[in-house]
């Protein structure tokens, strides 16, 4: 399927990607090459799904210990407290 | 006496629990070896050499005190960067975990260690496992042990690197489309995907789930016989992990396969490989029949559409698994963000690959409004199709037979700027992943450049210890040195190749 620019950006927001020109001028004819050979799959047939088997372990509900909070917090980029921080949510401009 | 770093994990341990070697003195050797090949290989993006000599002092005490510290006690195993040590970064390969410090321990990590083996390092991949080569690696690729021109093969081709090159007789890996096997048959050593389900996932950095799997890399089939018995088994902390039993893999590995039916696949086209390859494939068929093996036919009429099958789902999976890498609680913050929005969309155009993202814009196409079922739904549908397929197919045979790879290592640089291509290098171990069925890659020889095949062995579920049993059968028969030709060779490092 041809793919354009615009919907290799679509696709990019909704992968919250942002592209640069240089990789959007590499990812589109790729991406367009891959998807085209994906197509192929339209020549099967389609059938039931099997049930996934057995493969599901129940955890019991019971109360356990969970992550150790200061270590958790170690890890963020940034953080206050008991919080980690990010930057303003909403700013003007954003969807 | 043979240097300690060419013996297998099983020589090792026994000799470390029987007293004739101490642990120090096996984990000297491996860092020492380490020491001479990692310049020439790359295989590490990590190494606790330290750690691993107090690690291995620890276990020579308790030998001394009478304790038995375990069928792996002393034995050096490198794992791959997608699993998770408590207290070592994970970095994945990629930019995006900058400066993440694992809080807690892999299942199958926990269980090498409690089986006494001694981590020395953490090894190179593909960025989040994608890729086909090791070159998609954000830190430096790694080379093949056997003609440094070549890759590795991928993702976990810094395992099969550290193994093939002598560093260490043991590593993890993970296979999500063939990452273990195709690394393993490009650098001449062994690779086994068990059966999904077998291993626990628990603290592996998730790429594509239903079809992830941890498993060894080694030398030899008694090692990876060895360890399977080791990692695998049910653990709460992963529900899709089966309570099937666990064997005792080694205990039947020499049994012989007289009389085993094994399937070889009409729609595997082997008329089309190189004449090396399909010289090797059909010498591998005579050996296997001089076994005992009865060779058939058997049909798998979608195979064909496994890459496309593949790609679809792995790379769905991929775009949803990824999105919890946006910048708020570990790892890479752009610091270019002014608000949440941008947040994410600087810090993951900062921190992902090329590949990576090509993969998340894939998947995220694939299960977009209006492509779903044309592409996600199709793709799954046509999985079950297969997977009824090679589960009819396993009621006529024990075993099906195909080539691990195509070719042999293909050169660096070689493929990497055509993804189709790369991807398709996956062709004949991809479909194992979407039935879900337990694989070995095994040494079949080499081709006319001096590069490693490989025989790839895929059984029933939860029969490992079929393919191990055959996979062995092969290895007893096909018993000349895979040992790469370093050492002999001169010329830049991987580091500098980067």
């Amino acid at each position: 399927m041809a793919l354009s620019v615009d919907e290799v950006r679509r696709i990019a927001h909704l992968a919250r990607l942002r592209l640069s020109a240089e990789e959007e001028e590499v990812f589109v004819p790729q991406l367009a090459q891959i998807i085209d050979y994906f197509d192929q799959l339209k020549e099967y047939g389609s059938e039931a799904e099997i049930p996934e088997e057995a493969l599901c372990l129940e955890a019991e509900d019971s109360p356990g210990e969970s992550m150790d909070r200061g270590a958790f917090l170690s890890n963020a980029p940034d953080a206050m407290d008991t919080f980690v921080l990010v930057p303003q949510v909403k700013v003007t401009g954003d969807e | 006496m043979s240097e300690l770093w060419s013996w297998s994990a099983e020589e090792l341990a026994n000799a470390v629990r029987g007293r004739e070697l101490s642990a120090a003195e096996v984990v000297g050797a491996a860092i020492e070896r380490t020491q001479q090949v990692e310049p020439l290989l790359g295989a590490y993006l990590d190494r606790f050499e330290d750690e691993a000599l107090e690690r291995a002092a620890d276990i020579d005490r308790r030998c001394a005190a009478g304790e038995d510290p375990g069928v792996l006690a002393g034995v050096p195993v490198a794992l791959k960067d997608n699993l998770n040590l408590e207290g070592k970064p994970t970095t994945c390969g990629s930019k995006i975990l900058e400066g993440y410090v694992s809080l807690y321990t892999a299942t199958a990590v926990e269980r090498l260690l409690d089986a006494g083996a001694v981590i020395l390092g953490k090894t190179n991949l593909d960025e989040f496992a994608m890729g086909s080569s090791c070159e998609n690696s954000a830190f430096h690729p790694t080379l093949n042990p056997w003609n440094r021109e070549t890759v590795p093969g991928g993702s976990s081709g810094g395992s099969a690197a550290a193994v093939a090159g002598g560093s260490v007789p043991l590593a993890l890996g993970s296979d999500t489309g063939g990452s273990i096997r195709q690394p393993a048959a490009f650098c001449g050593v062994v690779g086994l995907k068990p059966t999904y389900g077998r291993v626990s996932r628990y603290g592996l950095v998730a790429f594509a789930s239903s079809l992830d799997q941890i498993g060894p890399v080694s030398r030899s089939t008694r090692d990876a016989a060895l360890s399977l018995s080791v990692i695998a088994g049910a653990d709460p902390r992963d529900a899709t992990s089966s309570a099937e039993p666990v064997g005792d893999y080694l205990a039947t590995l020499e049994n012989g396969v007289e009389g085993l039916r094994a399937g070889i696949v009409e729609e595997v086209d082997t008329s089309s490989l190189e004449p090396g390859v399909k010289e090797n494939w059909e010498q591998s068929l005579r050996t296997l029949q001089a076994c005992g093996v009865e060779i058939e036919r058997i049909s798998l009429p979608h195979l064909p559409a496994t890459i496309a099958v593949y790609y679809v789902i792995a790379n769905s999976e991929a775009s949803a698994n990824l999105a919890r890498f946006d910048g708020v609680r570990y790892g890479h913050r752009s610091e270019q963000a002014g608000g949440l929005m941008d947040l994410y969309l600087e810090s993951r155009e900062e921190g992902f690959g090329a590949e990576v993202k090509r993969r998340i814009l894939l998947g995220t196409f694939a299960l977009s409004s209006g492509y779903y079922d044309a592409y996600y739904g199709r793709a799954r549908s046509v999985r079950t199709a297969l997977r009824r397929q090679f589960q009819q197919a396993l009621t006529e045979v024990d075993v099906i037979l195909t080539p691990t790879c195509p070719s042999g290592a293909f050169g660096i640089g070689e493929k990497i700027d055509d993804p189709l291509s790369m991807y398709l290098s996956d062709i004949y171990t991809a479909p194992i992943n979407l039935a879900g069925l337990p694989a070995v890659a095994v040494p079949s020889g080499l081709d006319s450049k001096g590069m490693p095949l490989s025989l790839q062995i895929v059984g029933r579920p939860f029969e490992e210890a079929t393919v191990l049993r055959v996979a062995r059968a092969f290895e007893r028969e096909n018993a000349t040195s895979f040992c790469p030709p370093l050492g002999t060779v001169e010329g830049r490092g991987a580091a500098e190749a980067g």
